[in-house]
C-alpha cells in the first residue's frame, strides 16, 4: 500500500500517520506477500505455544548405534549441501550445518554426556530421546530440503544467557539485538531513574528484549511488551514465564506504542527491534528468512522505515523527560536518515542522539534521550 | 550515558585496523575447562614492552580488570561478517574473536550457541592468555609470594597463612591470578622447580604436581625450561 505512494508524497506525509496506516491493515493483507510460501511455514492455526525440545520429556528410546546411524546420515546430508545455499542466497554451509547435527542432538538426548560415546557406540547401549527417531530424520530433512530455521526445527534460540522458545509466526532473535541490552545494562547501573522505571519493548516477538531487560532492572524496574501478533504474545507470555519473571513483564497485545496510553510520558526507556528490510528486498532474502519468518516482523515498507520513523516520532512523547530509546535499523543508510530526521524534526524533544555499530561495525542501532 | 558512549567507542574500529604485531606466530588449540566447548586462541606476540603505562606491573593490572574493563581494551569482531546482517540473516554465526590492542593476544569462541555466551568465554580464555603471556618482574630479594599464589598453594606450603582459605583448583577463576604470580616467579627463577618451591616453602615434588595440575601452566613452564635446555615436566 505504501510502495503505491510516490516517493515524493511519502516523504511529505507525516510519517506518524503512514505507520499508523500502515499497522491497522489486517494482518492477512501483510502475510500474503509477493513471496511463495511452501506448505510448511503456514502459520499454525494453533496459538498455543509449541514446547522446545530441550524441554519435552525424554520418553523415546532407541540404541545408540541407531543414533549414531541418524547423525551419519544427517551429517552426510549436510555435506551434499556444500556451499549450494552460500551460492544461491549467502545460506548456510556445510560447517554450520554440521554444527547444527551436534546442537539438534544435545536437545534430542536426555542426557548430552552419552554423545561422545557416538564414535564408537557400545553394542546394545540404549538412549533416551526427547523426540521419536522417526521425528527427528524427519526434522532433518526439513532442514535440508526445505531450508526451514535450524530454530524453529528445535524450537529455540540461544540468545545472550537466555534460551528462549520460538516457532513459525514469531521471529527469531538475532545476535545483532542482543546489544541493546548491553546499552541498557550500562546505563542502568548508572541512572536509578532509569533502573528503577518502566520500560516498553514494542514488537517484542519471542520477548527476548524485553526478558533480557527485566533480569538487569532494579527491583522496581518492569517491563511492557507490546506485539500485534497474537502468537508472539502467546511465545512470548511462554518465555516470560520460564524465567519466572511475570511480575516484571506485562505483555499487552497491539501495535507499537497503542496499548501504552496509561503511561504515556512515565516511560523511562523504549526499545524495538522492529521490521526494517525494505519491502523490496523480501524476495531475495535467504531462505530461512523469507520463506519462514514471519513477513510482519521483517517488512518495514518501501524504504524499510516506516516503523522505524513511527517509533522515532512517538517515543519521543512517550518516554519521560530523560528517558532513553534504542531502535535497531537495517544499518548505516537508515541510521543515519533517521539521527537527520530526529535533529530537524524533533530536536526540541530529544537529544543526545547517536547511531551505534554492532559487532561487524555496521551502524545498527539510534539512540537517544527524551530532554 | 557514559556507558552507552564507551561502549559505541568499543565497537567502533571493527576489523583488523591495527599495525600487527611483529615477533613470531604461535598457533595452538587448547582444551578448554568448560565442557563441551571448544575454543581457539592464537596468539601473536613473542614479548612486548609494555608502553605508556603509569604503573610499570602491566600484566598484572590487566587480570585485575572487570570484563567490562577489559572488553574496553579489545576490539571485537564476528566471523564473516559479509551482508547487511541484522534481520537479513540466519546463520547462527555466533562466533567471537576478541582482540586485545595493548597486547595483539587473540582469543576467540565459536562452539556456543549465543554470542553473548561465546563472547564471556572468549574473554575467559583471554584472561588465561594474558596471565600465560604477559610477564611481571619479580625481585627475588626478599620475595615474598602474593595472595592471590598464596591461594592455588596447596595447604602444606609453610607460606600459607589460615588467612588464605582453601586452595583454588584450576576450575576456579581466581586460578588464573595465582597462576600468572606462579609463572613470573618461574621466570625469574629461570624456570628451576626446586629454586622456585623454596621461596613458596613447598617440597619440589608438590610444585611439579601443582604444575602438572593445569595443561596451560604445564605447557607455559615446560615451554620456559625447554628455552632453557632443562627437561619438560612430565
Amino acid at each position: 500500500m505504501n510502495s503505491s505512494l510516490p516517493r515524493t508524497i511519502l516523504s511529505t506525509i507525516s510519517p506518524y500517520s503512514l505507520a499508523f496506516k500502515r499497522q491497522k491493515l489486517p494482518i492477512s493483507t501483510r502475510v500474503s506477500g509477493p513471496v511463495s510460501f511452501p506448505s510448511i511455514s503456514s502459520i499454525p492455526s494453533s496459538q498455543k505455544p509449541r514446547i522446545p525440545l530441550f524441554l519435552r520429556p525424554p520418553i523415546f528410546t532407541t540404541s545408540l548405534s541407531d543414533l549414531q546411524k541418524w547423525q551419519q546420515w544427517a551429517n552426510n546430508l549436510a555435506l551434499s549441501v556444500g556451499s549450494k545455499f552460500v551460492d544461491s542466497d549467502n545460506g548456510p554451509d556445510t560447517n554450520i550445518l554440521c554444527r547444527e547435527v551436534k546442537w539438534l542432538l544435545e536437545d534430542a538426548v536426555e542426557d548430552k554426556s552419552i554423545l561422545c560415546q557416538l564414535v564408537s557406540p557400545e553394542n546394545g547401549k540404549l538412549v533416551k530421546l526427547r523426540a521419536d527417531l522417526d521425528e527427528l530424520y524427519c526434522l532433518w530433512k526439513q532442514r535440508i530440503e526445505e531450508r526451514r530455521p535450524f530454530q524453529y526445527i528445535v524450537g529455540c534460540e540461544h540468545w545472550r544467557d537466555l534460551v528462549l522458545s520460538v516457532q513459525e509466526g514469531v521471529l527469531i532473535p538475532r545476535p545483532e539485538t542482543e546489544l541493546i541490552v548491553d546499552l541498557v545494562s550500562g546505563l542502568v547501573l548508572e541512572e536509578e531513574g532509569l533502573r528503577e522505571g518502566i520500560w516498553a519493548d514494542l514488537g517484542t516477538g519471542s520477548g527476548a528484549i524485553a526478558i533480557g531487560l527485566a533480569r538487569i532492572l532494579g527491583d522496581g524496574g518492569r517491563v511492557i511488551a507490546t506485539d500485534l501478533s497474537p502468537i508472539a504474545v502467546s511465545i512470548a507470555a511462554f518465555n516470560v514465564k520460564r524465567y519466572d519473571l511475570q511480575d516484571k513483564v506485562e505483555i499487552r497485545q497491539g501495535s507499537w506504542f497503542e496499548p501504552l496510553e496509561d503511561v504515556k510520558g512515565e516511560l523511562a526507556g523504549v526499545v524495538s527491534n522492529p521490521p526494517y528490510i525494505p519491502s523490496s528486498q523480501i524476495v531475495g532474502l535467504q531462505a530461512e528468512v523469507g520463506r519462514y519468518e514471519p513477513r510482519l516482523a521483517l517488512d518495514g515498507g518501501e524504504n524499510g522505515m516506516d516503523d522505524l520513523l513511527h517509533l522515532c516520532e512517538a517515543a519521543a512523547l512517550m518516554l519521560k523527560p530523560g528517558g532513553f530509546f534504542a531502535f535497531e535499523t537495517n544499518g548505516e543508510k537508515q541510521s543515519k536518515f533517521l539521527l537527520d530526521f530526529m535533529t530537524q524534526k524533533l530536536a526540541t524533544n530529544v537529544h543526545n542522539l547517536e547511531a551505534i555499530s554492532d559487532f561487524c561495525g555496521i551502524k545498527r542501532f539510534v539512540t537517544g534521550f527524551r530532554r | 550515558m557514559i556507558m552507552a558512549q564507551s561502549i559505541s567507542k568499543w565497537m567502533r574500529n571493527p576489523m583488523v585496523a591495527v599495525g600487527t604485531c611483529s615477533g613470531f606466530f604461535v598457533s595452538l588449540t587448547a582444551r578448554p575447562r568448560t565442557l563441551g566447548l571448544q575454543i581457539q586462541v592464537q596468539t601473536q606476540i613473542k614479548a612486548f614492552s609494555l608502553k605508556g603505562g603509569s604503573s610499570s606491573s602491566g600484566g598484572r593490572d590487566f587480570l585485575a580488570l572487570s570484563d567490562e574493563e577489559l572488553s574496553r581494551q579489545c576490539e571485537m569482531d564476528t566471523f564473516k561478517a559479509s551482508g547487511p546482517g541484522g534481520q537479513h540473516r540466519n546463520k547462527r554465526e555466533s562466533a567471537v574473536r576478541i582482540k586485545h590492542l595493548p597486547t595483539g593476544i587473540i582469543a576467540q569462541a565459536v562452539e556456543d550457541r549465543s554470542q553473548h555466551m561465546n563472547r564471556a568465554s572468549a574473554l575467559a580464555r583471554l584472561r588465561t592468555q594474558l596471565a600465560l603471556k604477559v610477564r611481571n618482574a619479580v625481585d627475588l630479594n626478599g620475595y615474598q609470594p602474593p595472595l592471590e599464589l598464596l591461594q592455588i598453594l596447596p595447604a602444606k606450603s609453610t607460606m600459607r597463612g589460615s588467612d588464605c582459605g582453601s586452595q583454588i583448583g584450576p576450575n576456579n577463576p581466581k586460578f588464573v591470578l595465582g597462576m600468572q604470580a606462579l609463572l613470573d616467579l618461574m621466570f625469574a627463577v629461570n624456570g628451576s622447580v626446586s629454586d622456585a618451591a623454596k621461596f613458596l616453602g613447598l617440597s619440589t615434588g608438590a610444585l611439579s604436581r601443582l604444575i602438572l595440575s593445569d595443561d596451560s601452566l604445564r605447557m607455559a613452564v615446560n615451554e620456559l625450561r625447554t628455552s632453557k635446555g632443562m627437561r619438560p615436566l612430565v
